[in-house]
């Protein structure tokens, strides 16, 4: 598989939040071949299943990755000397200060291409030249009449960025969406993956809904599937000038895994053994109270779900220049599927004796 | 219909303190229902039996309303409070509020030195006519809510809680409208959700419903130097789109508008910055709910002169209506 198209097909599919109806088909496809069943939930998750050989019933690991982005919404048409523009709110963590200047897809009636616009410096006023632009001063321009806007476009129509992958020196990507598609791709590396290989246990891929809004796929899948164990993939915050040195990562550098409270030191503990039988480098990432990402639904779920978190460092995150570096992505697939193939009967039983030994000295 | 927004408006129930709303709407509700049911957070359910055909559908309307409570007596007979739910500070002064056992308090601030500044809601208190906690007839822990007769004004109606007695009402109506449903119709009149969007959560835990729609207010852009918002009083029922809380099922919302469309009710979309409803806890509920909300527009929502069109609410209950007598597909 070549990562690059993979990457080009997803990031460059728009799908924000609630709109997962966008993207769903897409992942569909990719994923049709090398699962055993694939259905869309009632909230909008795609929920894929690839059958483990162990006799029934069989344990699940279930994989988080979510497919949405972030977006905008239209709020409001407006009139200016007889043309149509549309005023937006935001879908998800929007960085305002990027919005302005924006190529966007207008999810009307009609796919309509729009820009973001404002006034040019020179024709503000000089106390506001160097403030970002609200959501009260930028329009969506699609270049259209008022009644052809109106034709086309009603108010709740999602919006999303428009950018198109590019390639930058090496292995490194830019643009739209690579939070989280990146981890939708390596998933499907990692299903890839599987194909060639035996697995006990059986994969329960789920590319997640609305996690950007409120982690509402990881919630209501964990729930629905009921795994014995799951692993979130989200992209995490990659190292360069500004960044500090504590939690933040080099890009190429491998595969994030976590730890802190929404990870099960288990599943840690699993996910660095896979690594170091693939001699695959990684790095340990830590969060001390909310992962900001599906982990925090799956741990939750019913009784408790043991729940991992991997994550592939990423620079510039929510903006239309997410930038990363396609080695990580394709070591975090196979380090996924590494994990799977050594998960056996007493995966969930070893973890769990593990926390009720006393402290080793 | 008048009577009975009356009846509900007027009403006491403060979230977690909703006893009364359920032994009003109960005997509304109980000719229409096949089951009724009332579960442990005191959340009132009433069934409406489908033909086996369709989907369960749970729709929610709270009967609770913002309030406050009663945190400590002073020596003097007065009373200091929180607030139960988004109390706004600047529409209290002057208010009058009633407690359970039918005390009338006044609330009052401490004094004001700027007339162009708001104190916070602890220099606030409620007097109701103590002079000592020996005869102050409530005690801390005591929740009131406001007091304000409900007015009907050509086809604006105005009252202290049309947020969410007028979703209690468009149920209401909508139960005794729906001759047949191929659904299974759970009819929840929700507790708490002013303070959490709580009642609704353990319902639909417990209901596992494919669809959820919630029935309660949203805001309006149609009045002076409003934040921009397109919606408008009188111009239809409102379909939500998303709202700071949740972002509706794409389908379910595609659907309301054919149904709207179909039977040529009014209605205007709606995209809401700040708030949520009982939707918001449907959605996220067990394996997820395909979840949306029908809003009746209305100014001043949180201040005791909350205002909505008549014949918005008729949009609503119409457009309810229409939802559940027919087959739904996503």
């Amino acid at each position: 598989m070549d990562t690059f198209k993979l990457l080009k097909t997803l990031t460059e599919t728009g799908a924000p939040s609630g709109f997962e109806e966008q993207i769903a088909p897409v992942v569909q496809e990719l994923w049709e071949p090398f699962v055993d069943t694939i259905s869309v939930d009632r909230v909008g998750s795609l929920i894929a299943v690839k059958n483990g050989r162990a006799p029934e019933p069989r344990p699940r690991l279930l994989l988080a990755a979510h497919m949405d982005e972030i977006g905008l919404m239209v709020t409001q048409i407006v009139e200016h000397e007889g043309n149509g523009f549309l005023r937006v709110t935001n879908v998800g963590g929007v960085d305002r200060r990027q919005v302005y200047a924006q190529l966007v897809t207008v999810h009307g009636r009609k796919e309509l291409h729009g820009v973001v616009g404002n006034l040019p410096p020179h024709l503000l006023p000089e106390d506001r030249r160097d403030k970002p632009y609200g959501y009260e001063d930028l329009v969506i321009d699609v270049g259209l009449p008022l009644a052809d806007v109106e034709a086309n476009v009603s108010v709740g129509d999602f919006v999303s960025f428009r950018q198109p992958l590019r390639k930058l020196q090496g292995k490194r990507v830019s643009g739209k969406a690579l939070d989280n598609r990146a981890s939708v791709a390596a998933v499907t590396i990692c299903l890839e993956y599987l194909q060639g290989r035996s697995h006990d246990w059986d994969v329960v891929a789920v590319a997640t809904a609305q996690e950007e809004t409120r982690l509402l796929g990881a919630f209501t899948s964990a729930f629905s599937q009921q795994p014995d164990a799951a692993i979130a993939i989200d992209v995490t915050f990659g190292k360069g000038p500004g960044a500090s040195d504590e939690n933040t990562f080099d890009l190429g550098g491998g595969p994030v895994i976590d730890r802190g409270p929404n990870v099960h030191p288990g599943l840690y503990q699993g996910l660095q053994e896979a690594a170091d039988s693939l001699e695959m480098s990684i790095n340990t990432g830590t969060h001390s109270r909310y992962s900001g990402t599906d982990a925090f639904g799956l741990q939750i779920a019913r009784d408790g779900i043991p729940t991992g978190l991997v994550g592939i460092p990423l620079r510039y995150m929510h903006t239309m220049v997410e930038s990363l570096d396609m080695k990580d992505v394709e070591r975090t697939g196979r380090l996924l599927g590494e994990f799977i193939t050594r998960l056996d009967a007493d995966f969930i039983s070893n973890i769990t004796a593990a926390l009720m030994e006393e402290e080793k000295a | 219909m008048n009577e009975l927004i009356k009846k509900l408006v007027e009403a006491y129930g403060p979230s977690g303190f909703e006893d009364g709303m359920r032994d009003l709407i109960r005997p509304e509700v109980e000719a229409y229902a096949d089951e009724i049911r009332v579960d442990a957070l005191g959340n009132l359910i009433a069934i409406k039996n489908g033909d086996g055909s369709g989907l369960k559908v749970m729709i929610a309307a709270h009967m609770d309303e913002i309030g406050v409570m009663v945190t400590h007596v002073t020596k003097e007979g007065f009373l200091r409070f929180t607030n139960i739910g988004g109390v706004l500070p600047h529409n209290l002064m002057g208010s009058r509020v009633q407690f359970a056992n039918g005390t009338i308090g006044l609330i009052y601030s401490d004094r004001i030195e700027d007339r162009g500044k708001i104190h916070p809601l602890n220099k606030f208190y409620i007097d109701v006519g103590a002079s000592s906690p020996d005869d102050c007839p409530v005690s801390v822990g005591d929740a009131a809510g406001f007091v304000r007769p409900f007015m009907a004004q050509g086809s604006r109606l105005t009252a202290k809680t049309m947020d969410d007695r007028i979703g209690c009402v468009v149920a209401i109506e909508a139960m005794k409208r729906l001759k047949s449903t191929p659904h299974q119709v759970y009819f929840a009149f929700t507790v708490q959700e002013e303070v959490g969007v709580r009642g609704a959560m353990t319902a639909a835990n417990h209901l596992d419903p494919d669809v959820g729609i919630a029935l309660d207010v949203t805001l309006t852009g149609d009045v002076p130097e409003a934040r921009p918002m397109a919606i408008s009083l009188g111009k239809g029922a409102a379909i939500k789109v998303k709202d700071s809380g949740m972002i509706a099922h794409a389908g379910l919302v595609r659907l309301m508008k054919q149904r709207a469309d179909a039977a040529s009710i009014p209605y205007q979309l709606e995209v809401l910055d700040g708030g949520s409803t009982d939707a918001r806890s449907m959605q996220i509920a067990n394996a997820g709910t395909a979840a949306g909300c029908i809003s009746i527009p209305c100014r001043y929502v949180h201040s005791q002169s909350e205002t909505v069109d008549a014949g918005d609410v008729e949009s609503c209950i119409q457009l309810l209506v229409e939802i559940l007598a027919n087959p739904i597909e996503l």
